[in-house]
């Protein structure tokens, strides 16, 4: 192999510093620390897998070390009744009998106080309508400025009635809520820790150090966050913490009256929830994004994601 | 060891000794208690205070109205109240719709009240200043009461099967719900149709101003006016005119108290009512009322077709003496300020659907199901009206 003039010169340029370091050479020693550096993150991405595995077993929450789980497990925070070690929430959705009135995401606004317009929400409802002989679906919501203006304001939500003289193959609703991930990403890309992992499920948001980057908004695969300008911080469903943690089910819940959301604690095998996916085919929207979702939906179809 | 490294060391110690400090003083005790966040934050979080009570609460002051809606079909999710096992807590429950007041309603520690008291203070804020009581937004407007039935009732492809739906158009056009649906237990009540206003508070019906009953006897010189085009007993002398024998009281009294008004649009009759008191409306129509009526009879072929029709149409919601689901005497209605169409002359009937139809007349519900007729099948249906017996 010809050796090219310029690679000549480095070489003997090299060789020079070699003999003036004298015992290891640059090449070896940039060699031993490529080395170094691949085995170092071996062992982090070992150590991370096994975070992940603890965490799927339901032990530690999301990025919680040994300490700060026996800490979690022996001094719970002081809710009055409530013990966080007791329960693993969870929640379903039977979208064949979601009738889509919306009632959910009113019912959550008041609860909350989130912003009443049409656009901001912790929880919505999307129609998926497959026209005759399409295989894609049409999406729309409660956003749709066809459906504000059918329900005649911002603030009241109703879907109109554009597919009633059209031929329609197949339609459903599904309702969409934050999912509690497993592995909550939104968790991850926080930069202040003002978003976590509960031990007993939800996600949850520390206003008082949100400084609303909405770093957390763009990460969430599901689009379940949004941003609250009138607070100035990110806002998320978090089943309504306050309501689960004194007995109540979360406000959806209460007021769906066809009893398409489902609520429960996974630790008791006869809650709502567990007979919900005891006794159903459930799956959870986007697995292969890797967050292992607590919402569970039965009767969805590929194009909902 | 040089100054300027001495200088180095110290200026580094001094910003390492300012960090950690920071950090001791500015970091929560909490934080890193339970992972990277503040531990506190989870109880703070929990101890929010809800906001929607659910219907048990309702119960402890709205007694009368959570009693209709307990016997209700909006009481259950489902026919059995279950879901593949899953036992529905409760169907629609009050909050379903009544969500606007849940949230800033009066609570018990916001009214340190006896229940009774508490009722009784509410209901006369409703009365007296609408505007001051919190969740004013309690959908009272008739608009309002539509949209939200229509939030879950209204006909939408991708709504299951399962649910009861409604395509407005053909069912009762601008009429509100409230009109023949109670709200709390919305499957009809044929026997007190139209239904009474119903006090917001409590769901009961509001005292009606009792209407005194037309004098028959009285009514009798009234009919001499009429009898010129309606007869003496009320058969009416042409096909065209409709006979007013064994009509309903109320029904007759409302179409006089129509052409006074001008609300109902007809120029001889309008002359005519313009003439009447209220007494004498009400004892004309007491007396037509109660005189005899008889069939009038209809092409027999077209009465065939008529009676399908009537069933497919829906007439029988109304017009029948059981309603909707009874099994009542057919053209005899279930509220006595809707007309009986038994016997009535057959081409009265179709003048009156055409009016209906063409809106020279104003009903909303008669005016959304007459457009949905053909002209053949009004023919038909005046035809088998006429040959039912009205007795």
């Amino acid at each position: 192999m010809n050796k090219l003039p310029s690679e000549e010169k480095v070489t003997t340029h090299h060789t020079k510093l070699e003999e003036e370091a004298g015992t290891l050479s640059r090449r070896d020693f940039l060699g031993f620390l490529g080395k170094g550096a691949a085995c170092a993150g071996a062992f982090i991405g070992a150590g991370a897998a096994i975070g992940a595995v603890e965490a799927e077993t339901g032990k530690h929450a999301f990025q919680q070390n040994d300490a700060q789980y026996e800490e979690a497990v022996n001094n719970p925070p002081q809710i009055p009744g409530y013990n966080w070690n007791d329960h693993q929430w969870a929640m379903g959705v039977d979208t064949t009998r979601c009738i889509g009135c919306l009632r959910c995401m009113e019912a959550c606004k008041m609860e909350n106080s989130v912003q009443m317009d049409a656009n901001h929400h912790r929880t919505w409802v999307e129609r998926y309508v497959y026209l005759e002989g399409s295989n894609t679906a049409l999406v729309d919501s409660q956003t749709d400025p066809k459906n504000i203006e059918n329900a005649g304001s911002e603030t009241k939500f109703r879907f109109d009635d554009r597919y009633r003289h059209v031929k329609v193959d197949k339609a459903f609703f599904v309702a969409k809520l934050c999912n509690q991930c497993e592995h909550p990403s939104c968790v991850q890309v926080c930069p202040t820790g003002a978003t976590f992992k509960s031990k007993d499920g939800p996600v949850l948001i520390d206003t008082t150090y949100c400084i609303g980057c909405q770093y957390c908004v763009q990460a969430c695969p599901y689009g379940a966050r949004s941003f609250n300008e009138s607070r100035g911080t990110a806002e998320k469903c978090n089943w309504c913490y306050h309501r689960i943690t004194k007995g109540l089910n979360p406000a959806c819940v209460e007021v769906c009256p066809t009893g398409s959301r489902i609520f429960g604690d996974r630790n008791d095998p006869e809650s709502p929830v567990s007979l919900f996916i005891r006794n159903n085919h459930v799956q959870v929207l986007k697995p292969e994004m890797g967050n292992a979702p607590n919402v569970f939906y039965k009767g969805t179809d590929k194009e909902v994601v | 060891m040089p100054k300027h490294i001495v200088r180095l060391l110290i200026l580094i110690a001094v910003v390492a000794i300012v960090a950690f400090s920071a950090k001791k003083f500015l970091v929560p005790g909490s934080f890193y208690q339970y992972g990277h966040y503040r531990g506190n934050a989870v109880a703070e979080v929990a101890s929010k205070v809800p906001k929607l009570q659910g219907s048990a609460s309702c119960q402890s002051c709205h007694k009368e109205a959570y009693a209709v809606w307990t016997g209700g079909i909006h009481r259950k999710a489902t026919k059995d109240g279950a879901i593949q096992g899953v036992v529905i807590k409760n169907g629609v429950n009050c909050e379903v719709c009544h969500t606007g007041p849940a949230g800033n309603h009066p609570s018990k520690e916001a009214m340190p009240l006896s229940i009774e008291d508490r009722v009784t203070t509410i209901t006369h804020k409703h009365i007296d200043h609408p505007a001051d009581i919190p969740g004013r937004n309690l959908m009272l407007s008739p608009s309002d009461m539509r949209n939200l039935c229509l939030n879950c009732h209204d006909k939408l492809e991708a709504r299951p099967a399962m649910q009861r739906q409604i395509a407005v158009e053909n069912h009762g056009g601008a009429e509100p719900c409230t009109s023949c649906h109670n709200p709390h237990s919305p499957r009809i009540n044929f026997a007190d149709l139209p239904r009474p206003p119903v006090d917001p508070i409590t769901g009961k019906a509001l005292p009606v101003i009792a209407v005194k009953a037309g004098n028959a006897a009285a009514g009798k010189s009234v009919a001499a006016a009429c009898a010129a085009c309606h007869g003496n007993t009320g058969m009416s002398i042409n096909p065209a005119w409709p006979n007013l024998a064994g009509q309903h009281a109320d029904y007759l009294y409302n179409s006089l108290k129509g052409f006074k008004s001008g609300t109902r649009k007809n120029d001889t009759m309008s002359g005519m009512a313009a003439g009447l008191s209220d007494a004498d409306m009400r004892n004309v129509s007491a007396y037509f009322s109660k005189s005899s009526c008889g069939a009038t009879g209809g092409d027999k072929a077209k009465a065939e077709l008529g009676k399908a029709k009537a069933a497919e149409a829906g007439c029988a919601a109304c017009h029948n003496a059981g309603g909707l689901r009874g099994t009542g005497p057919a053209g005899i209605s279930a509220s006595q300020a809707w007309p009986n169409l038994a016997g009535q002359n057959a081409a009265y009937l179709t003048v009156a659907l055409n009016s209906f139809k063409d809106d020279s007349r104003n009903h909303a519900v008669m005016s959304s199901v007459a457009n949905a007729l053909s002209d053949s099948d009004i023919d038909n249906l005046s035809a088998y009206f006429a040959s039912v017996s009205c007795k």
